[in-house]
């Protein structure tokens, strides 16, 4: 079992994935977190000053959003697949739909389709009502099977 | 051929990004139609454990930053223009200890839309880490905050600042 995968067995075990997020530095630039609900992941962008770009609304910059999402869907492919790496980013798409105001923005992710080595995940953004999503996203990984 | 008025416009937009701050993104240069910018080398983008997808996340930030940089370009006044969307293609994985460089073009520009395109690279441009195409949306400048056009056009220094500015008083102490 290689370390990752344990890491992932460690987190799941305890609740704390806060050692799966210091993987990735900007995740904790930014100040990504998650917590699990049953079998369903809800990431977490908790508010903050340095995450603002236009400051007339003020809003959380378009490019902190989007990259809270996709790294939302790398740790939720990390977390679902028991992969022994993490997963390789190959192509991002993200359409937003509203301005995320200065305050805590979530997500939700859900793998679309996993093959042997490429995993479709969608991703949703909200604030205030999971209904009326700030942006949505996808993404395709390239995962390594578990076995090779 | 490089436009100085128009990189400074770049910068002044982007350092009133707080984000953008933090990143310490910079202009390399700009003219009518696009922008270079560099991400440098950053011990809180370094920090990691492994050197998988190292940098992930911070160049889907470069590339929404550049894209909408390179809006400020074309226009011949500051709009707003929030991103309707952005598609990223990752050629490769680039290496934590170079900086990142991007190139980003408003190859089109309409009414209601503005079309962009970027490259980020670290070597040449010739040799992409990745792709990002970007739309746009204009919502015209009568729609902008006074205050974070002067910031753009350098009338006052920060956003943070007063305005309008207040005059000097001739012969205070």
């Amino acid at each position: 079992m290689s370390s990752l995968t344990e890491m992932v067995a460690k987190a799941h075990a305890s609740g704390d994935y806060n050692g799966l997020i210091e993987l990735i530095p900007y995740a904790q630039v930014i100040g990504v977190n998650c917590e699990r609900f049953g079998d369903e992941m809800v990431f977490r962008l908790p508010r903050n000053p340095d995450n603002l770009g236009n400051p007339t609304l003020p809003a959380i910059h378009g490019g902190v959003i989007a990259a809270f999402m996709e790294l939302s869907a790398a740790f939720q492919v990390l977390l679902q697949t028991s992969t022994p790496e993490l997963p390789k980013i190959i192509d991002f798409s993200v359409d937003y739909m509203r301005a995320g105001l200065d305050r805590d923005t979530f997500a939700m992710c859900q793998l679309e389709r996993q093959g042997r080595r490429v995993t479709n995940c969608s991703v949703i953004a909200w604030q205030e009502k999971r209904t009326e999503p700030i942006a949505t996203a996808r993404a395709h990984f390239l995962v390594k099977p578990v076995d090779s | 051929m490089r436009n100085p008025e128009i990189e400074a416009r770049c910068q002044r937009f982007m350092d009133a990004l707080a984000h953008i701050r933090k990143l310490g993104l910079r202009v390399i240069q700009a003219d009518e139609r696009r922008v270079t910018l560099v991400l440098p080398v950053q011990e809180q983008l370094s920090s990691g454990k492994t050197n998988t997808y190292l940098l992930g996340g911070a160049l889907t930030t470069l590339i929404d930053t550049a894209s909408a940089v390179s809006t400020l370009c074309v226009l011949p006044e500051f709009e707003i223009a929030p991103t309707l969307d952005l598609r990223i293609d990752h050629m490769k994985a680039p290496t934590h200890s170079r900086p990142l460089y991007i190139q980003a073009e408003c190859y089109r520009t309409t009414r209601s839309v503005m079309f962009t395109r970027a490259t980020v690279y670290q070597t040449a441009v010739d040799d992409p880490i990745a792709f990002g195409i970007g739309t746009f949306m204009r919502l015209g400048t009568e729609v902008v905050d006074p205050k974070m056009r002067a910031v753009v056009e350098g009338e006052i220094d920060s956003y943070d600042a007063d305005y309008p500015p207040v005059a000097k008083q001739e012969g205070a102490q």
